[in-house]
């Protein structure tokens, strides 16, 4: 356990100190927000709500999904892809520790390191420029902690299944712009999942990528009511452990497949 | 150089480098699947918001389609023929940068031809059907000079885009890092490009009009087109002046290459 609280500290240090790319990140972020919040103003000056959506609800959306790239690094990780074209994941699998857990660990370093620097940052800007509101009750502050924490962990397990696939095609970048899109799509990302045809929003709301973005920017807004706000944390936290659980049964196909040169 | 042998010299360099792409022929594949219904989805994304809201500050779903498709067009063809540019810190942060400056072509050529992102055609074919299907629906009153002014908005709006990887590439022999403020100016100039400029507040519009002039790629073009009236009452002159904009922006975007050439040190690594 001492062994995992390291790697996580390790994790976190590696990211704190590229302190530039977090500054740049939190104005990227920013400027995207102020775009699809001035898209969002025109728009509801037609009409006062969407999809039970306020403004001011579609604003804090904007910056919330903003704060949350960072976070769970949807996008653009391929930290354990390099290792198997370069070859360094032959010894990172002989080292005497679980191979997934070390790399979620790392992830668990990150991500706390990425909350810090970039979401806090990001959200800051959209409170003062936009007004962004905070969680509106206790209950769901309490449940935001372990909402995002599920985040993160889904998108370790969704990105580590990503990478694994370089063990059977060799470049990643395919795999990288189909996985991308599919997480834009279905993570709730561009445009709230409540604001899509109520046929479709249900059954995007109840796979794994929802619990990813979706659900946490809920939490975040205090769109779930008490029942539904223990549904959804058990929701996140099936799919945390079912996404762990695939990406094992993934490790252990490639592994079949892995020979490692000597010399 | 004479221009036929520089461009015989460019379209060698461009075979090498589309012949590697082609290498991993599954994973270019995919990419341009990927690459294509990238932009589908997000034009899907703001039709889903016409599901819910009738207009945008008075645009129709199908005028917003045209902004989405022109100006896709043109960052989708600048990004594929520029990408050199937004890899140049990496050739000088590994020092590959010093070993261009020892051959007898001009770094500006090498760079150019260093990368040329062809995976960027299903973007490019996928915004260009947005631009056919909203032309489609749009009424537009045709006339031979909307259509010039169609057809160099987006050559216009290319070289807008290229000189902005360009500049940003030339502040990177300073800061040797990306600077991601380059990245919100393309990638996010290609979504603020989607929209209506009249939506965004005075200071950002002012900013992308005259000082990085995006809004001549699609909304001031456009306004002439589709013979929409202009909420910000600037002079109608201006939505034909994209041509004129573009060369004018061009232009330090060469300086500013030019100094950075300059004043490159290399890293030593």
């Amino acid at each position: 356990m001492r062994l995992y609280w390291e790697l996580a500290v390790r994790g976190f240090q590696r990211t704190v100190i590229y302190r530039s790319a977090a500054v740049s990140a939190v104005i990227t972020n920013s400027f995207f927000g102020f775009i699809f919040s001035y898209v969002f103003i025109a728009l509801y000056e037609t009409r006062a709500e969407a999809g039970g959506y306020t403004l001011a609800d579609a604003l804090t959306f904007v910056f919330v999904t903003q704060a949350m790239i960072g976070l769970v690094e949807m996008w653009a990780w391929w930290r354990i892809a390099e290792t198997v074209q370069s070859g360094q994941v032959a010894t990172d699998l002989s080292r005497p520790l679980d191979f997934q857990l070390y790399w979620l660990a790392q992830d668990y370093g990150r991500a706390v390191c990425q909350l810090l620097v970039r979401s806090v940052p990001t959200l800051l800007v959209g409170m003062v420029a936009f007004g962004v509101r905070l969680p509106p009750d206790l209950a769901h502050w309490l449940a935001l902690g372990p909402s995002l924490l599920f985040a993160v962990t889904i998108s370790f397990a969704w990105r580590f299944c990503l990478n694994l696939t370089t063990f059977w095609w060799t470049d990643h970048r395919g795999v990288a712009s189909i996985s991308g899109l599919a997480a834009m799509l279905l993570a709730g990302f561009v445009v709230p999942l409540a604001m899509l045809p109520d046929a479709v929003r249900t059954p995007i709301y109840l796979m794994p990528l929802a619990s990813m973005i979706a659900i946490p920017v809920d939490v975040f807004l205090g769109k779930l009511s008490d029942g539904r706000l223990i549904a959804a944390l058990l929701l996140q936290g099936f799919w945390a452990r079912a996404a762990l659980g695939v990406g094992r049964l993934v490790l252990a196909a490639a592994l079949r497949k892995l020979v490692v040169q000597g010399g | 150089m004479r221009i036929n042998e520089w461009a015989s010299l460019y379209v060698r360099l461009l075979g090498a480098q589309i012949r590697a792409q082609l290498q991993y022929r599954a994973s270019f594949l995919l990419q341009v699947a990927g690459h294509g219904m990238i932009t589908v989805l997000d034009f899907v994304a703001t039709a889903v918001l016409f599901y819910r809201f009738p207009n945008l500050a008075g645009w129709s779903l199908g005028e917003v389609a045209f902004l989405f498709g022109l100006g896709g067009m043109a960052f989708g063809i600048s990004d594929m023929v520029c990408s050199g540019f937004d890899r140049l810190s990496i050739a000088i942060q590994t020092g590959t940068f010093d070993r261009v400056l020892t051959r007898p072509v001009a770094a500006f050529t090498q760079v150019l031809a260093s990368d040329f992102q062809l995976r960027r055609l299903g973007q490019i074919g996928q915004a260009a059907l947005v631009l056919a299907v909203a032309i489609a629906i749009v009424d537009v009153n045709w006339t031979p000079l909307k259509l010039v002014v169609l057809l160099s908005a987006l050559v216009s709006g290319v070289f807008i885009f290229s000189a902005i990887w360009v500049i940003g590439a030339a502040i990177t022999f300073w800061t040797v890092q990306t600077s991601e403020v380059t990245n919100a100016f393309t990638y996010g100039g290609s979504y603020l490009v989607q929209y209506p400029m009249s939506i965004y507040a005075d200071w950002l519009r002012h900013f992308f009009i005259f000082v990085v002039p995006l809004g001549f790629v699609s909304y001031l073009p456009s306004l002439y087109i589709l013979g929409r009236a202009d909420p910000l009452e600037l002079p109608a002159a201006l939505q034909l002046c994209s041509p004129l904009v573009a060369l004018a922006f061009v232009i330090p975007a060469c300086g500013a290459w030019r100094l950075g050439v300059h004043h490159y040190q290399s890293t030593g690594s």
